[in-house]
């Protein structure tokens, strides 16, 4: 059964402070391009080291991917977000 | 030897005058106290902030179409510190993340805010406040029709 998400990739953010901020360029994404016999759990798995990350990647590829996080086909790129406090 | 009296007498006065003149020491400089460390204040959500980046009227239920504020308030100083908010939906689907380096030199508000160019999905959401990596605060907000 497909697994319906609310699609969030039309969302814009902003932030702004009393503070001073301190200009920090945003390092560009990591991409993959899916080989065959790659799953959603085997990236995550080879960018964080842990197979059950599959979901952030997974949320942030909807576009990309579709709502079957089992589907991906070779020559998909995937963008693999920064995972929170990773750092 | 009237003379010598006098050059003694003008000697004495010169050298008295100019130990009044010399000024005391100036007093050491008071110890500042170390400024306070940065530290999470509070954090409210709402529909708009003011110039302050403070929410104008504190709310946890949102429109379709609302931009949605969380202003977080910090108290203290810190050459950098990275405060950041982590917004999710519903069983924690990924909404919108960001983290912004500020150098507050006192009490701050810094105001987060998403927007969606298309209606929000309705249903609960959760924003979640970290500072230097540390989970600081978190609320749950609705997005109701």
């Amino acid at each position: 059964m497909a697994n319906e998400k609310p699609d969030f990739s039309d969302v814009t953010s902003r932030v702004d402070s009393t503070a001073p901020i301190q200009e920090t360029p945003k390092p560009a994404p990591r991409t993959y391009t899916v080989v065959a016999g790659d799953s959603l759990s085997k990236i995550a798995k080879k960018f964080y080291g842990n197979a059950n990350s599959w979901k952030v990647i997974f949320d942030a590829n909807q576009a990309v991917v579709g709502p079957n996080p089992n589907l991906i086909k070779p020559g998909q790129v995937l963008t693999i977000p920064e995972l929170e406090g990773a750092s | 030897m009237k003379m010598m009296t006098r050059a003694v007498l003008f000697a004495g006065l010169a050298l008295t005058s100019l130990a009044a003149c010399k000024k005391a020491p100036p007093p050491p400089p008071p110890e500042v106290p170390a400024p306070p460390p940065l530290a999470f204040a509070g954090l409210e959500l709402g529909k708009s902030v003011d110039a302050s980046m403070r929410v104008v009227a504190p709310t946890d239920v949102f429109g379709l179409r609302d931009t949605i504020y969380a202003s977080v308030a910090t108290t203290g100083v810190a050459s950098s510190a990275a405060l950041g908010a982590v917004w999710t939906f519903g069983d924690g689907q990924l909404v919108d993340s960001t983290t912004v380096q500020i150098q507050p030199t006192g009490p701050a508000n810094t105001q987060f805010s998403i927007m969606k160019a298309s209606a929000w999905p309705t249903g609960k959401y959760k924003v979640s406040i970290s500072l230097n990596g540390i989970a600081v605060s978190e609320k749950e907000f609705e997005v109701r029709r």
